[in-house]
């Protein structure tokens, strides 16, 4: 009997040897990209209402990226530049109508993301990666521009930003895809209540988690990109978190996005997967402030979402990879959204494409291996201007601007005036740019004395990466330049048999206007 | 497999042993009284800790205490300013009671804290303890040195008794680089003063002292009580009052361009280092079970010195106003065994709260005097919520007819009164915290600190919160009713040849003051 026992274990033993060596599976890679959540939303950040126990406890069992960055403070630039590894000047998510603006996919936009451009799933998908995209896109939602003629097998989620509800006359609702074709509308079969109710973010997660299961039943490696969007406005949350949270509706949000990644992770745990599965959490662009009282929070930060200034680019980030990354870690190394790209590709024992420019680099070395880069620059950038740029603790701003137009009186940075910074009008200060240390004073509130032997040094350091970047820089074809009505969502693929296909006006481009 | 019953016999008895054993040695240890360590840093902002979401400051000390431990998220000091919070934390007494008030006593103060006040010291003296004080008492000295911690109930004291900034400053950092200017200008560190003096018990043994080892000092005195209380089998009381992060900034030879934060977080690194050193020094001496430990700061980040000050955080303004900032402060209580290991908690408390904690931890009575704290153990052992609903602001330089500047209710409050302070900064990018003449309102401006813990969105214009101004108005009203003021100590004459001098005596006054 004792034998049979012993010569079962060790059937067991070669079985579970045998498999994970027959199938030598590339590591998976989830990205989690949130909507408008602020550095300072995180109870590891610091936010007193300490809401947020699944990302805390992600922190401390991962790495804590401190100066991590998203490559614009805007949704679909942003989104654009993680997918591609390039920034928005780069990749054509950016205007040239005016100077300086911020721009993104509305549903009138007339462009997306280009053919010519990568995107990080058709080069996962070589080394034999499937790939699926959960939430919002935001690269265009033209047929050519849809997920899954750019790398993605599978989609659930919308083109756009959720905010409605729209007449489906002078504008449609906006649609949500599965795989090819719409299933329905936002407000319409996917409900968001005005009071903020709406199972979304529940849809959200179990897509993610049928994914993973399904992905480790197959046994081939994957990619997912998890990109709620309840932490934007108008935020919304299920009925068994409204009202949880002590910071209102958008804590409620945060809370239930906080629950879904402890779902996520806790299911790879489940699965005993999470030691061959490289998750990041971040957010696309700071916490919006302008959206009146009880939004997100950027801590100690200065401004928010639109700026460049620390609260408009500076994101909660949180890398994760039990057995690889050791817990508890705090990286303080610059980073980027457009890392994880290079990241994403390294992992999959790939090399980045040579035919084009990168503006991110692998975190492998300094997460696994702790191998800290202190030569990396963050660009700043709205729309075609470089507004500011980091390197090392220094951080010079050579543009500065905190509100577009008067008349709409949006407070980028309420609370907070720092003369001559937060300026309302977009300043000039090429010939003397302001410069910060951010180690000092993250919340860059105190400049830096002009013509002081330290301005100087450090202002030389920014100037040696930003005139070699000025230099090489080749910019793409702006694609966020022309809007149209009649390419609105009014017919997407699969509205047909829903019978849910609008019609909108006749096609009649325009310019568009970017006011702020 | 077949087991003797002879194994079996011979197991148990080793198991009985050890269970005996480990009976004993649980029984011995919680036989005797829990020592107490409080360590009360200087100016130490709410966001000043990286767990606190400090992006650049290197805290791993305290931030293991809190991974370790409990964090506490609306922990409030009593005042804004050093020498009343002390008088607070230590009499469990608001310190308009106790007459500390306004701002700071001096070296040359007559006055100090009331002989007939009873403090922890006291009390725990009363219980048996071994009691000892270290670094900065700045309740007085006085004629006599009557005011002087040995007289409060410390058997021990040793330290530098007030702020380095009352004296001139000579070496703040390795190996003779000075002291900061300060940035506003008019308060150079006290160059009319005698230097600095360490004293050991009522003597000096260095003057001026040399503040590059002054943390090595401490930390050598701390372990020595420790030990020599552990060894004794005696319950300790250690107070250890840093000196750090007041400015003038100062730190050791190998903290000297340690941190990414400029001088500031070099002082707070050393202030880590230190707290380190003590936990460690109570796992050897094995009483780490037996101790409880509690880290705060005697009030908000001065913010007055541009990028060599603290941080608030998300917090409104800093040190000296009845803002956020200059009274919620970092909180981190660690008892191993007791107190579960990684606890966040949003109950609201204060420093008032430490001293009814600790009569009741130790088995003592209350002094029969009024004590505006409350026990919070229950609180530390997860037991219940905080019962405190209430927190009186009082400013820097209380009036009597005018009293407490705003009041904390439950989760909101009130400003009746605002002002600003050089402490919180003359450039402060928030104008409100400038200094500035008072600004009475009526009706008292509403935050609700639970979901807008920056007091950025005013509700007195509400009227569903007309009900809560109403009770608000009342509470305080009751509340002030039965505040007995306290004679300041702080208006009693002040006599320069009370500052401490090494030569009593000696000509020319202060600068003779000096023993190499």
């Amino acid at each position: 009997m004792m034998l049979l026992i012993k010569l079962f274990q060790f059937m067991l033993m070669f079985h579970a040897f045998y498999s994970t060596n027959s199938n030598p599976s590339k590591p998976n890679v989830i990205l989690m990209l949130m909507d408008d959540m602020g550095w300072g939303d995180l109870g590891v950040l610091g936010n007193p209402a300490k809401e947020t126990p699944n990302l805390d406890r992600m922190a401390s069992e991962g790495a804590l990226m401190t100066d991590f960055y998203a490559p614009n403070p805007l949704c679909s630039p942003s989104r654009a530049s993680l997918l591609t590894g390039r920034l928005p000047i780069r990749n054509g998510f950016y205007t040239t109508n005016d100077h300086a603006r911020c721009s993104y996919t509305p549903q009138y936009i007339v462009g997306g993301i280009p053919d010519s451009e990568i995107v990080l799933p058709e080069l996962l998908n070589k080394a034999g990666y499937r790939s699926k995209i959960i939430g919002k896109w935001h690269l265009g939602h033209q047929t050519q521009y849809h997920p899954l003629k750019h790398g993605f097998d599978e989609y659930f989620g919308a083109p756009n930003c959720h905010v409605g509800p729209y007449d489906n006359k002078k504008q449609p609702n906006i649609p949500v895809y599965r795989d090819a074709d719409m299933i329905g509308r936002y407000y319409e079969e996917f409900k968001i209540d005005k009071s903020g109710e709406s199972n979304l973010t529940q849809m959200f997660i179990e897509e993610a988690i049928a994914f993973i299961e399904k992905q480790h039943q197959t046994g081939e490696q994957f990619f997912l990109y998890w990109t709620p969007d309840a932490s934007h406005s108008p935020h919304y949350a299920s009925k068994s978190f409204l009202g949880t949270s002590q910071r209102e509706l958008y804590g409620d949000a945060v809370m239930e996005l906080d629950y879904g990644v402890g779902q996520i992770l806790g299911k790879l745990k489940e699965l005993q997967i999470e030691n061959n599965t490289f998750v990041f959490f971040s957010s696309d662009n700071g916490a919006a402030l302008s959206g009146g009282a009880y939004v997100g929070s950027n801590g100690p930060f200065l401004c928010g979402k639109h700026t460049t200034f620390e609260g408009g680019m500076r994101e909660p980030s949180i890398a994760w990879w039990p057995g690889r990354i050791k817990p508890g870690k705090i990286v303080h190394e610059l980073g980027s959204l457009m890392d994880l790209f290079a990241t994403a590709v390294d992992i999959a024992g790939m090399k980045l494409p040579a035919d084009r420019v990168y503006d991110g680099s692998s975190l492998l070395p300094v997460l696994v291996d702790d191998k800290m880069n202190k030569n990396k620059t963050i660009f700043y950038y709205r729309g075609n201007e470089l507004m500011a740029a980091r390197r090392g603790m220094y951080k010079a701003h050579f543009w500065t601007w905190s509100e577009g137009i008067p008349t709409l009186h949006l407070e980028y940075c309420p609370g907070m005036q720092v003369e001559d910074v937060t300026t309302r009008n977009l300043t000039n200060h090429m010939a003397q740019p302001v410069l910060f240390h951010l180690g000092r004073d993250p919340g860059e509130k105190f400049k830096l004395k002009l013509n002081t032997a330290e301005y100087k040094k450090g202002l030389q350091f920014i100037m040696e990466a930003v005139i070699e970047h000025k230099k090489t820089m080749i910019p793409g074809q702006p694609q966020l330049n022309m809007c149209d009505k009649g390419i609105m969502n009014w017919a997407p693929s699969g509205c047909e048999t829903l019978n849910k296909c609008l019609h909108g006006p006749p096609s009649n481009p325009f310019k568009c206007s970017w006011p702020v | 497999m077949k087991v003797s019953t002879k194994h079996i016999r011979m197991s148990v008895l080793v198991y009985m042993a050890v269970f005996i054993l480990v009976v004993f040695v649980c029984v011995h240890s919680s036989g005797s009284k829990p020592n107490i360590v409080v360590l009360f840093a200087d100016d130490v902002g709410y966001g000043d800790l990286a767990c606190y979401g400090h992006p650049a400051s290197y805290t791993p000390n305290l931030d293991g205490m809190a991974k370790n431990g409990m964090l506490f998220t609306s922990f409030y000091s009593a005042a804004n300013l050093c020498s009343p919070s002390r008088a607070a934390l230590l009499t469990g007494r608001y310190h308009i009671r106790s007459g500390i008030y306004p701002f700071v006593l001096g070296p040359d103060s007559t006055g100090g804290l009331p002989r007939n006040e009873t403090t922890i010291a006291n009390i725990l003296k009363q219980q048996g303890y071994h009691t000892a004080m270290i670094g900065k008492w700045d309740l007085g000295i006085g004629k006599d040195m009557v005011h002087f911690p040995m007289h409060y109930g410390f058997d021990k004291y040793y330290g530098v008794p007030y702020v380095h900034g009352a004296c001139p400053c000579e070496t703040c950092f390795y190996p003779h680089e000075g002291c900061q200017q300060s940035v506003i200008g008019g308060d150079k560190c006290g160059f009319d003063k005698t230097y600095c003096p360490l004293f050991q018990n009522m003597r000096i043994i260095q003057q001026p002292v040399d503040l590059l080892t002054l943390a090595e000092k401490y930390v050598d005195f701390a372990k020595d009580f420790i030990t020599d209380s552990a060894n004794a089998g005696e319950s300790f009381f250690l107070y250890l009052a840093y000196n750090h992060c007041h400015f003038p900034q100062f730190a050791g030879k190998r903290f000297h361009n340690f941190t990414q934060r400029g001088i500031y977080g070099d002082s707070l690194a050393e202030i880590d280092w230190s707290v380190g050193e003590i936990l460690q020094q109570l796992r050897h001496s094995q009483i780490e079970n037996n101790t409880l430990v509690f880290f705060t700061s005697d009030n908000g980040a001065a913010l007055r010195d541009w990028y060599n000050g603290g941080s608030s955080g998300m917090l409104k303004c800093g040190k000296a106003t009845t803002y956020e900032g200059g009274h919620r402060v970092p909180a981190i209580a660690y008892w191993p065994g007791q107190i579960t290991a990684g606890v966040s908690s949003r109950d609201f408390l204060t420093t008032l709260d430490l001293l009814p904690t600790i009569t009741k931890l130790s088995g003592s009575v209350l002094p029969k005097v009024t004590i505006d704290g409350m026990d919070m153990s229950s609180v530390l052992f997860g037991q219940a919520k905080s019962a405190r609903d209430n927190l009186l602001y009082y400013p820097a330089y209380p009036d009597k007819k005018i009293g407490a500047y705003a009041i904390r209710y439950k989760h909101y409050k009130a400003h009746f009164y605002t002002e600003g302070s050089p402490q919180s900064g003359m450039y402060n990018a928030d104008t409100d915290c400038h200094p500035n003449n008072t600004l009475h309102h009526d009706p008292p401006l509403l935050y609700d600190l639970d979901r807008d813990p920056g007091e950025l969105y005013n509700m007195n214009k509400e009227p569903q919160y007309k009900d809560v101004l109403e009770e608000i108005k009342q509470v305080k009203t009751k509340l002030e009713d039965a505040m007995i003021w306290g004679t300041s100590q702080v208006n009693k004459p002040k006599d320069p040849r009370l500052e401490p001098c090494c030569i009593p005596g000696c000509d020319p006054f202060p600068s003779c003051c000096r023993c190499d």
